[in-house]
C-alpha cells in the first residue's frame, strides 16, 4: 500500500533508468531555461509512456504531486547509482516543484513525501559520508556534487528540522498520514490506484522496504515461537536448546539476519539452557554475537552492548570458576555432545572459546569508543567511568588464565590491566579507586539475573581490588609479565613501567630500565602502537628529567620527538596539517584509528615549552661560546632555526604563544639578563600542569642564572682582565660558591682562559689570541692534516684499503663534511649526556630480559644511546621530513 | 648508630660464602660497630647451617652466660660426626691412595687414563671421586679449610663434571683465602674468572651475579695482598665487571675508588671513573664516592676537605679497608695513612689547576694541615717537581707558573703524525705497486 502512489511512476522509470545520464544532461540545459516546467521536455522525450500522462487528465493539484513524486523517484534511482551530479540535479527540481506544490495547495506545511525524500537523502548522504572508502573511488565531479548536495541539504533542512526529527520518529505515522493525504488528493481518482499490476511494477527500494517489514513480523513470530516453544520449563531439554542453539548460530552473519537479533535470541538461550557447559558455550557465541553488532572498522560498539558484553564475560568466568572441570579451548574443536554433560560430570568438559581473545576485543572496543566520543562532552566523562568495570574484568580474567596455568594469556590480560593505569599519577590512580568503590551498587543492581535453569552465583569478584598506591599495582603486573609475558607484550609493559617511573618523578630508575631494556634499538621493528609508547615515554621521560633539573637529559630525550616538526603524529595526539603533502584517505584513516583517546594525551605545550627551554639553556652559551663559526656545535637545530626566523622579522612584539615567549626568553638571556628571561617563561601558563610547580620554576630560575653567568662571561670575557668574584655573584644573584663552582667548572674544561687568583678572590684572565703568524702556521697544519687524510682516503679508494675499509671511510668522510656542523655538538652529547655507552651494555647483559644483546663495542655505543643528533642534524638539511632514525617515524612505517 | 652508618657487612654479605662473613663479623665485633649480642646472635644464626657446632656451642654459652647448650644443637653434633663418618669411609679408598706419594706418582697429565687407571688398578671409580667431593665439602663445612682445600684440588684433577668442577674451584677459593694463602688464592681468583668469563653461561644473568661474586670474594685477597690496589683496579674497571657493579653491587665502586685515590699511576682510567660515580651517585653515594664528586665534578674543595674527615671514618670502620698492621708497640691503618695522602694530592693539584695565586695558609687549612707543614709540603711538592710552583714568602703566597701551552710544541705536535702516515701511505703504495708488476 504505501508505494501505491509511487506505482504510476514504475514504468517511467524503468526507461528512464537507462537513459538517465543523457537526460538529465538535457536537462540540465533546458531546466535554467524553463524553469516552470521542466518536466514537460522530459515527458516528452521519453519514448515510452505516452499513454499513462495521455490517458489520466489530472487536475493542477495531482499533476504538481505527481511531478514531486517523479523527482523523487529519480533521486532514489541516482542514489542506487550512487550518480551524485544528478541527485544534486534533482534535488534542485524538487525544491522547485515544492514552491510550486505548496502554492497549489494552499498550505504552509511541506508535503510528506517531500519531508521523507529529505530523510532519506539525508540518511543517504550520512551513509555516503561514512564510507570513505566509496568516497575515495568516486569521480571528482561526482565527489565535488556529493558536497555541494551535503551544503545544500544542511541548509535546506534547518527549514524543515522538526517536521524531520518527526517523520525519523515516527516513520509510520507519515506513512499513514501520506496515504491519508494522498487519499484526498486522489479523491476521485482511483485509476490510479487501480493500476493492474502493482506488484511487479514496485520498485526495488519497495520491495526492500516491504521485505523488512516483512521480516520484523517475521521475527517478532520467531521470537513469539521461541518463547512458545521454552514456555513450559519442565518440557525444556538439551536437545531442543541445542537444537535451537544450532539453528541460530548458523544463521547468525547469513545474509538478512539482523546483528541484533542473535543477540536477543541468544542472550533467551542462556536462560533456558540445562547445563552449565551448554550455558558456556552459548555464553561464548552470545559473546562474539555481540562483537558483531559493531558497526564498521571505524564506529565503535554500542555502549550498552559493551557493557552486556562484559557481563556476559563475567558470568562466564563465574560458570568457570564454579566448575573448574569445564576447560576452554580455542584449539581443538570439542565433541558435538560435550555440552550435554551435567553438573555431575566429573571429567574435563571442552569448550571452544578464547578468554584473552574477547577480553582484547573488548578492550578495542573501549578504546575505540573513547577514539570517537567528543572528549568535551559529558559522554566522554560517562564513557571513562566504565573503566573500573573493564579492570574487573581483566583482573579475573588474569586470575582465571593465572590458575588455569596458561600464564601467556595471563600475562597479555595483566598488559591490559597496565595499560589501563600506567599513564595515571598516583592522583588519578586515587580517583578512580575510589570511583570504583563507590559506583559498585548499580553494576549489582544491573546484574539481578532473571531465573535461569543454570543459577551461576557470582563467584568472580565484582569489585576490583586496587592496591593503595599504583606502583605497587605497576611492579606486581609488570614482574609477572617479565615472567611470563612474550616479546612484545614484555617489551609494552617495560615501555609503560618507563612512562609510569616517569611521571612519578623516578628518573633515574626509568632512564635505567630503558638502557637495560635495549628497546631503542628494538623498537623500530615493532609495531607502531607500541613505537607510539616508546615516544611517550620518551616524552615523558624528557618531562621528568627536566622537572627534575637534569636539563641536557631533557633535551636528549626531547629534541628528536620534535626534530622532525611531527610531534603530533609521533604520540599519536592528532593530525598536524602538512603543507607538502597529501595525504591518502587510507593514511587519513590509518591515523585516526592509531589516535589515542584524549584523556591519555601529554599536554603538547607543555612539552614544547619544557624542548625549548631545555635547548635554550643548552645552545645560548654555547652560541656565545662559537660566537665566531656559529655553524660548528649546534646543540638544538630546532631553536636555531626558530631563532632564525625570530631574527628575521622586522618588528616582534609582544609573546603570543609558547615559541615567542621562549624566543623572548632567549634574546634575553643571550644579552645576559636572567631576570627578564625568567619573567617570560614564568608567565607562561602550561606550569600550572606542574604538580610541584614551585620547586621547578625555583630550579629553572636557577639554571637561568646559571647559564646566564656562563654567557656572559664567554661574551665579555675578552673585554676584561680580572673579574671579582663579588661582583659577579651579585650581577648574576648567585651565592659566591655557586659562582666559584660555576666558573671553576668553565676553567678546567678550557672554556675559560682564566685562573682564579685566591687572595684577591678574582678571575685573572690570560690572553689566549695567537699571533698573525701562529694563527697561519695553524691553518697551515691543519690544511696539510687535511691533504694527507685526503691522500689516504685516495689510496684506500684505489687499493681497497683491506676489508670494510673503503666503506668506513667513506662513511667517515660523509660524516666529516655533512656533519662536521654537527659533530662537536654530538661529541658534547658523548660527554655530557647520560648516552653512555657502558652503561647500556652493562645492563643488556645484566638483566634476564633481552638476552640475546652482546656486548657492542665502544664506538657503537656512543651513539648507541637514545641520541643521536647526527642523523636528525642531516635530515633537517635534507629538507626531509621523515622521523630520525631512532625516533620511530610513523610515515615510513604506513608506506610499508 | 653513627658509626655503622657507612658500613656496608649487611651489602657485601650475601655475597659471600658463610664462612666468609665470620671475618666481617670479627671485624665489626671488634670495632663495636653494632652491640654485641646482635654480633653473636648473627654468628649463631651463620653457624647453624654448617657444621662447626662447637664453635656454635660456644658462642652460645658466651651469649647467654650460661653452660646449657640447646638441645638441637646437641642433637645436631651427633648427626654431624655421624655423617663425617660415613663421609670418610665413603672416601676413604681414595683418600689412601693419595696419601700414597708413590701411587700418587702413577697420575698423569690425561685425565682419561688417570680414570681409567684409578679404576683397574685400584677399583676406584665415579662413586668414590664423587664422594671425595662430598667428603671435601664436609671438611669445609666443619672449619677445616686446609683439609678441604687439599682434597678439592685433588678432586679437580680428577673430575670430568665442568659443573662441579667449578663448585669445587669455588670451595678452594673460600678456603685458601680463610686460610689467608693470599698468592694461591690470587691464582685461583684468575682461574675461575677464566672460566667466568670465557664459559658461556646458561643465561647472561648467572654470569652476572658469578661476576659479583667474584668480585666480593676477591676484596679479601686485593686489600692483603701486595700488588692488590693495582689489581682491583685492573679487575673491576673492566667493563663487564663495571658493568655488574653498576647494575647489582654499586656499594662495590667504595672499594674501587678507594684504589683509584691510592693508585696514583691509574690516571687514564680516573675521568672515565667519575662519570660512572656521577651516574651511579642516586644508587650509591659515601663519602669517599662523594669526595671524589666534590674534587671532579662541583669543585667544591671546602666540601671536599669534609668528605676527607669522614673518608677517615669510613675506612676505619670498613672491614676491607681498615686493615691493621702492628707495628712494634703500635697499630697503624696503612690504607688510611695513603689515602689521605693521596686524598690531599687530589685536591691540591685540582686547587692549582684552577689558581695562579694562592695563599699558603688558605690551603694549610683546605688541606688539613698547619701552615709549616703545609709550606714544607709544598716544597717538597716542587722539589719532586710534581708541582711547577714558586713560593712568595713575603706574601705568602704560591704562585703557579703559567702553564699555557707553547705554540710552537703545539704546532709540533699537529705535524707529528703527518711524516709518520705519508710514509705509510707511500710504503703501502710501493707494496701494491710490486703486488701489481709482480703479478
Amino acid at each position: 500500500m504505501a508505494s501505491k502512489f509511487w506505482s504510476n511512476q514504475a514504468d517511467s522509470e524503468t526507461e528512464s533508468d537507462v537513459s538517465d545520464h543523457e537526460e538529465d544532461y538535457e536537462n540540465e540545459g533546458q531546466d535554467d531555461a524553463n524553469v516552470p516546467d521542466p518536466n514537460k521536455y522530459r515527458i516528452g522525450d521519453s519514448d515510452s509512456d505516452d499513454s499513462e500522462v495521455k490517458r489520466v487528465v489530472k487536475p493542477l493539484k495531482d499533476k504538481r504531486f505527481e511531478e514531486l513524486s517523479m523527482t523523487i523517484e529519480q533521486m532514489k534511482n541516482a542514489m542506487k547509482i550512487n550518480d551524485w551530479v544528478s541527485l544534486q540535479e534533482s534535488f534542485d527540481k524538487i525544491n522547485r516543484q515544492l514552491e510550486k506544490v505548496m502554492r497549489v495547495t494552499e498550505s504552509d506545511r511541506a508535503p510528506n513525501s517531500y519531508i521523507k525524500a529529505l530523510v532519506m537523502l539525508e540518511d543517504f548522504l550520512n551513509q555516503a559520508m561514512g564510507n570513505k572508502e566509496a568516497k575515495r573511488k568516486m569521480s571528482s565531479s561526482n565527489a565535488k556534487a556529493m558536497n555541494a548536495m551535503r551544503q545544500k541539504l544542511k541548509k535546506n533542512n534547518k527549514m524543515y528540522e522538526d517536521l524531520i526529527s518527526k517523520c525519523r520518529e515516527n516513520p509510520e505515522s507519515f506513512k499513514d498520514q501520506e496515504e491519508a493525504d494522498e487519499d484526498d488528493v486522489d479523491d476521485g481518482f482511483s485509476s490510479v490506484s487501480t493500476e493492474p499490476s502493482i506488484e511487479d511494477t514496485l520498485s526495488d527500494v519497495d520491495v526492500i522496504d516491504v521485505n523488512q517489514l516483512v521480516w520484523t513480523t517475521m521475527m517478532n513470530k520467531k521470537d513469539k515461537l521461541i518463547e512458545k516453544q521454552f514456555k513450559d520449563p519442565s518440557q525444556v531439554t538439551w536437545d531442543t536448546v541445542n537444537k535451537k542453539y544450532k539453528e541460530v548460530r548458523a544463521a547468525r552473519g547469513r545474509k538478512g539476519t539482523g546483528k541484533l537479533e542473535p543477540v536477543e535470541q541468544l542472550t533467551f538461550l542462556t536462560k533456558v539452557a540445562k547445563t552449565p557447559a551448554q550455558k558456556l558455550q552459548i555464553l561464548f557465541t552470545l559473546v562474539s554475537a555481540q562483537f558483531d553488532v559493531n558497526p564498521g572498522l571505524n564506529g565503535h560498539m554500542p555502549i550498552n552492548v559493551w557493557k552486556k558484553c562484559v557481563q556476559n564475560m563475567l558470568v562466564i568466568l563465574d560458570i568457570l570458576e564454579q566448575y573448574p572441570n569445564i576447560l576452554v579451548d580455542d584449539t581443538v574443536e570439542p565433541d558435538e555432545n560435550e555440552t550435554e554433560k551435567g553438573t555431575d560430570y566429573n571429567e574435563t568438559i571442552r569448550i571452544r572459546g578464547n578468554l584473552s581473545a574477547f577480553l582484547e576485543m573488548i578492550d578495542a572496543e573501549f578504546f575505540k569508543s573513547l577514539q570517537c566520543i567528543d572528549p568535551h562532552t559529558r559522554d566522554y566523562v560517562e564513557r571513562l567511568q566504565d573503566e573500573p568495570l573493564f579492570f574487573v574484568l581483566a583482573q579475573n580474567v588474569q586470575s582465571y588464565l593465572e590458575r588455569v596455568g596458561d600464564h601467556k594469556a595471563a600475562a597479555k590480560a595483566a598488559l591490559k590491566l597496565v595499560e589501563l593505569v600506567y599513564y595515571k599519577p598516583q592522583e588519578v590512580y586515587g580517583a578512580m579507586r575510589n570511583m570504583a568503590d563507590q559506583s559498585d551498587d548499580n553494576i549489582e543492581e544491573s546484574r539481578t539475573e532473571s531465573k535461569a535453569f543454570v543459577n551461576t552465583p557470582e563467584v568472580v569478584p565484582r569489585k576490583p581490588s586496587f592496591p593503595t598506591s599504583s606502583r605497587e599495582l605497576m611492579d606486581m603486573l609488570v614482574s609477572f609479565i617479565y615472567a611470563h609475558g612474550d616479546e612484545r607484550t614484555k617489551a609494552r609493559a617495560m615501555l609503560c613501567d618507563i612512562y609510569h617511573r616517569a611521571v612519578s618523578d623516578e628518573f633515574s630508575t626509568a632512564r635505567d630500565l630503558l638502557l637495560m631494556s635495549h628497546l631503542q634499538d628494538s623498537v623500530q621493528h615493532m609495531d607502531i602502537s607500541t613505537q607510539t609508547l616508546f615516544n611517550r615515554s620518551m616524552a615523558q621521560l624528557g618531562l621528568c628529567a627536566f622537572r627534575a633539573g637534569l636539563i641536557s637529559e631533557g633535551h636528549g630525550c626531547l629534541s628528536e620527538l620534535y626534530s622532525g616538526g611531527r610531534v603530533k603524529e609521533l604520540l599519536a595526539q592528532g593530525v598536524s596539517q602538512s603543507r607538502y603533502h597529501e595525504k591518502t584517505p587510507e593514511q587519513e584513516l590509518l591515523e585516526k584509528r592509531r589516535q589515542l583517546p584524549y584523556h591519555m594525551h601529554i599536554n603538547l605545550e607543555l612539552l614544547e615549552s619544557v624542548h625549548l627551554i631545555c635547548a635554550m639553556l643548552l645552545e645560548v652559551p654555547n652560541m656565545a661560546a662559537n660566537i665566531h663559526d656559529a655553524r660548528r656545535k649546534v646543540i638544538s637545530k630546532t631553536l636555531r632555526r626558530l631563532l632564525e626566523i625570530n631574527n628575521r622579522q622586522t618588528f616582534t612584539g609582544p609573546p603570543e604563544n609558547v615559541r615567542d615567549h621562549i624566543m623572548a626568553a632567549t634574546r634575553a638571556l643571550s644579552k645576559g639578563d636572567f631576570q627578564t628571561s625568567f619573567n617570560v617563561i614564568n608567565s607562561l601558563d602550561v606550569w600550572k600542569l606542574l604538580k610541584n610547580r614551585e620547586s621547578v620554576l625555583e630550579m629553572l630560575k636557577n639554571k637561568i642564572k646559571e647559564e646566564a653567568l656562563r654567557t656572559y662571561l664567554f661574551t665579555y670575557s675578552s673585554s676584561f682582565e680580572s673579574l671579582k668574584l663579588e661582583q659577579l655573584s651579585k650581577m648574576f644573584d648567585l651565592s659566591e660558591s655557586q659562582t666559584h663552582c660555576v666558573v671553576s667548572k668553565m676553567m678546567i674544561n678550557e672554556e675559560l682562559h682564566a685562573s682564579w687568583d685566591q687572595p684577591t678572590r678574582c678571575i685573572v684572565f690570560r690572553e689566549a689570541e695567537h699571533s698573525r703568524l701562529q694563527a697561519l702556521a695553524f691553518q697551515l697544519t691543519e690544511k696539510l692534516l687535511v691533504l694527507a687524510e685526503s691522500n689516504e682516503r685516495a689510496t684506500e679508494a684505489r687499493f681497497g684499503g683491506g676489508g670494510g675499509g673503503l666503506e668506513s671511510l667513506s662513511s667517515r668522510r660523509r660524516e666529516g663534511q655533512d656533519y662536521a656542523s654537527v659533530a662537536g655538538g654530538s661529541k658534547w652529547q658523548d660527554n655530557m649526556s647520560y648516552s653512555q655507552g657502558r652503561q647500556q651494555s652493562g645492563y643488556g647483559g645484566g638483566r634476564s630480559y633481552g638476552p640475546g644483546q652482546s656486548y657492542q663495542n665502544r664506538a657503537d655505543q656512543s651513539r648507541g644511546g637514545y641520541q643521536s643528533t647526527r642523523y636528525g642534524g642531516l635530515e633537517a638539511r635534507g629538507g626531509q621530513m621523515d622521523g630520525s632514525n631512532r625516533m620511530v617515524s610513523l610515515n615510513r612505517a604506513t608506506r610499508v | 648508630m653513627a658509626m655503622s652508618k657507612y658500613d656496608l657487612t649487611p651489602r657485601i654479605a650475601p655475597n659471600l660464602d658463610r664462612h666468609l662473613v665470620f671475618p666481617l663479623l670479627e671485624f665489626t665485633q671488634e670495632r663495636e660497630l653494632y652491640p654485641n649480642d646482635q654480633i653473636l646472635k648473627a654468628k649463631i644464626e651463620l653457624l647453624n647451617n654448617t657444621n662447626m657446632v662447637d664453635y656454635a656451642m660456644d658462642i652460645h654459652k658466651s651469649l647467654y652466660h650460661t653452660e646449657d647448650v640447646p638441645q638441637d644443637m646437641v642433637d645436631r653434633r651427633v648427626e654431624v660426626v655421624a655423617r663425617l663418618k660415613s663421609l670418610e669411609e665413603a672416601a676413604a679408598p681414595l683418600v689412601t691412595f693419595l696419601q700414597n706419594p708413590n701411587a700418587v706418582q702413577e697420575l698423569r697429565a690425561d685425565k682419561q687414563y688417570n680414570l681409567q687407571m684409578l679404576n683397574e688398578r685400584y677399583q676406584i671409580g665415579p662413586e668414590q671421586i664423587e664422594a671425595l667431593y662430598q667428603y671435601a665439602k664436609f671438611q669445609f663445612e666443619c672449619g677445616n679449610y686446609s683439609g678441604a682445600a687439599d682434597y678439592l684440588y685433588q678432586y679437580r684433577a680428577l673430575c670430568t663434571n665442568a659443573e662441579r668442577s667449578l663448585s669445587a674451584l669455588w670451595g678452594k677459593l673460600a678456603a685458601e683465602i680463610l686460610m689467608q694463602n693470599w698468592d694461591i688464592a690470587l691464582d685461583e681468583l684468575n682461574r675461575l674468572k677464566e672460566i667466568i668469563d670465557s664459559k658461556n653461561f646458561a643465561s647472561s644473568l648467572n654470569q652476572v651475579q658469578s661476576r659479583i661474586w667474584l668480585m666480593h670474594w676477591s676484596l679479601f685477597i686485593f686489600f692483603n695482598h701486595d700488588n692488590g690496589r693495582t689489581q682491583i683496579i685492573d679487575l673491576f674497571n673492566q667493563d663487564k665487571y663495571l658493568n655488574a657493579i653498576q647494575t647489582n653491587a654499586p656499594h662495590l665502586l667504595r672499594y674501587l675508588a678507594t684504589a683509584f685515590i691510592v693508585n696514583k699511576k691509574r690516571r687514564p682510567q680516573f675521568k672515565e671513573f667519575i662519570k660512572v660515580i656521577q651516574q651511579e651517585q642516586h644508587l650509591f653515594s659515601d663519602p669517599i664516592t662523594e669526595f671524589l664528586a666534590c674534587v671532579y665534578v662541583n669543585f667544591d674543595f671546602d666540601g671536599a676537605q669534609k668528605k676527607m674527615k669522614e673518608c677517615e671514618d669510613v675506612i676505619m670502620n670498613d672491614p676491607f679497608l681498615g686493615k691493621r698492621v702492628e707495628e712494634s708497640n703500635y697499630t697503624v691503618v696503612p690504607l688510611k695513612d695513603e689515602f689521605l695522602e693521596n686524598a690531599r694530592l687530589f685536591i691540591f693539584e685540582t686547587y692549582c689547576r684552577i689558581h695562579e695565586r694562592i695563599d699558603v695558609g688558605v690551603l694549610a687549612e683546605k688541606l688539613n694541615l698547619n701552615y709549616e707543614d703545609a709550606e714544607r709540603w709544598i716544597l717538597n711538592l716542587i722539589r719532586t717537581s710534581k708541582l711547577d710552583a714558586k713560593i712568595n714568602t713575603q706574601t705568602g703566597t704560591v704562585v703557579m707558573e703559567p702553564n699555557h701551552p707553547n705554540v710552537y710544541e703545539q704546532l709540533i705536535d699537529h705535524t707529528k703524525g703527518l711524516s709518520g702516515r705519508t710514509y705509510k701511505l707511500v710504503s703501502q703504495l710501493l707494496e701494491h705497486a710490486q703486488a701489481q708488476a709482480a703479478r
